[in-house]
């Protein structure tokens, strides 16, 4: 699997150095012990049945609980209703299970689960914990960063439980799914180092797509994105997701998403 | 009594009284601003270190004492990993009073014992640049090409085994892995 990736990267690599904190996805590295972040995700996506925007807000709180476990809590609101209101939330916890590093240079291997509970109308058969379904999620992450360039991919079993207003769209035989991802993120700016206040500007492109297991319909996403990072600990990011493949179908699957996420060390 | 004490306080903290002027750490697995944030920060919050000088691009920080404090190595590898990353180079500047250094032998410095490998004899005096080479303290691939250099048991697990009793120490005392 690594030569895999570093037969990939060779086609990619540039000057400078990359980041690896992904817009839409998690890489496999962990936060810092004992340290915690601040999210507000925000997503303004077209509605395909009506000429509108939904939003979407998701606060989400982070915590690295040790060098090698995380947790994420976060809660789902939405104005899909024509008021705001608040949906349900889920728990997400990372353990990374294999590191192997070397100087600017490193290959992670992290394990995820994902427990979302959710009370809105089911308008899809495609699976999203994130706002949409009530269910479990269980997966893995690989991240490879090689000096000038991080490279990541996921792949998860995701399984729909019924929302807690309404049955899951496809019925009771078809709740299965899986979801694949490919991100690739490369440091633009600073092109030089010299102190922890300097901007820092990345751009990264990623894949994601979901197939039902029973159905065999799929979706496919392909996702620009830019992230600042300011004085090292806060993250503004900007991205838009486009559908490629769309025979799996979602109410609103385009749109621009808009990450404000801070970070505090050493909280305790 | 003292003698006790002292034994006792050797085995539960490995902090060493020898004095330390500066160590510094090449960490490995980043590159990015904000991942070397988190290590400076985590190194920061320990109460021996007075400053931390960090280059971002070489992910290397240099790190000075408080004065008459005791300074814990384990500690400051354990802080780098706390962060999410690991020690690829850690290399301490030590006053020496006129130590003779043996290869492949254990020396005993300030109360803090050092087994040096793949060295010339010598005598080290005045301030002194070592690296440690423990596990954990190098990369995977340097702490294994090492390996060839000592068929000591203290090297896998970098405490004092039978072997070392002769030189006066306990089993299971701290024993540093270094080199010049």
């Amino acid at each position: 699997m690594r030569k895999i990736f570093l037969l990939v990267l060779v086609f990619c690599a540039r000057y400078a150095a990359a980041q690896e904190l992904f817009v839409f996805t998690e890489p496999a590295s962990n936060m810092a012990a004992k340290s915690m972040g601040f999210r507000l995700n925000n997503s303004f996506m077209k509605n395909n049945a009506a000429d509108k925007l939904n939003y979407y807000l998701n606060p989400e709180i982070m915590w690295g609980l040790s060098r090698k476990i995380m947790v994420h809590a976060s809660a789902f609101f939405s104005n899909t209703n024509s008021k705001f209101t608040g949906n349900g939330g889920s728990l997400y916890l990372k353990y990374r299970v294999l590191s192997v590093d070397d100087i600017h240079n490193h290959f992670r291997l992290s394990a995820y689960g994902k427990y979302s509970f959710n009370n809105s109308a089911i308008q899809q058969p495609a699976i999203d914990l994130t706002g949409f379904n009530s269910g479990y999620e269980g997966g893995f992450v690989a991240t490879q960063l090689i000096n000038k360039v991080a490279l990541s991919a996921s792949t998860s079993f995701l399984h729909a439980t019924d929302n807690s207003s309404e049955k899951f769209l496809l019925g009771d035989n078809n709740r299965n799914a899986m979801n694949y991802t490919l991100s690739i993120g490369k440091l633009i700016l600073p092109k030089e180092y010299t102190n922890y206040n300097q901007t820092n500007l990345n751009l990264m492109l990623e894949l994601l797509g979901q197939s039902n297991l029973q159905t065999g319909k799929n979706y496919l996403d392909i996702a620009p994105a830019a992230q600042l990072v300011f004085n090292s600990r806060m993250i503004v990011d900007l991205g838009y997701r486009y559908a490629l493949i769309k025979n799996l179908e979602r109410s609103s699957p385009q749109g621009i998403f808009v990450r404000l996420e801070y970070t505090i060390f050493n909280i305790y | 009594m003292k003698n006790i004490l002292f034994i006792a306080a050797l085995l539960c903290s490995f902090a060493t009284k020898a004095q330390v002027t500066k160590v510094a750490i090449q960490a490995s697995g980043l590159t990015c601003s904000m991942c070397s944030n988190a290590i400076n920060k985590s190194l920061r919050s320990i109460d021996f270190v007075q400053n931390v000088d960090a280059n971002i691009k070489t992910s290397t920080f240099e790190i000075t004492f408080k004065p008459g404090t005791a300074v814990d190595f384990d500690k400051l590898k354990k802080k780098v990993e706390d962060a999410g990353f690991f020690v690829a180079n850690f290399t301490a500047t030590i006053h020496f009073d006129k130590v003779q250094l043996v290869n492949d032998g254990l020396v005993t410095v300030d109360g803090t014992t050092f087994h040096f490998l793949n060295i010339k004899d010598q005598v080290l005096d005045g301030n002194k640049s070592i690296q440690l080479i423990d596990k954990g303290y190098v990369t995977a691939k340097a702490y294994k090409a090492n390996g060839k250099y000592t068929s000591m048991e203290c090297y896998k697990t970098g405490l004092a085994a039978a072997c070392c009793i002769k030189d006066g120490l306990k089993i299971g005392a701290r024993v540093f892995q270094a080199t010049i």
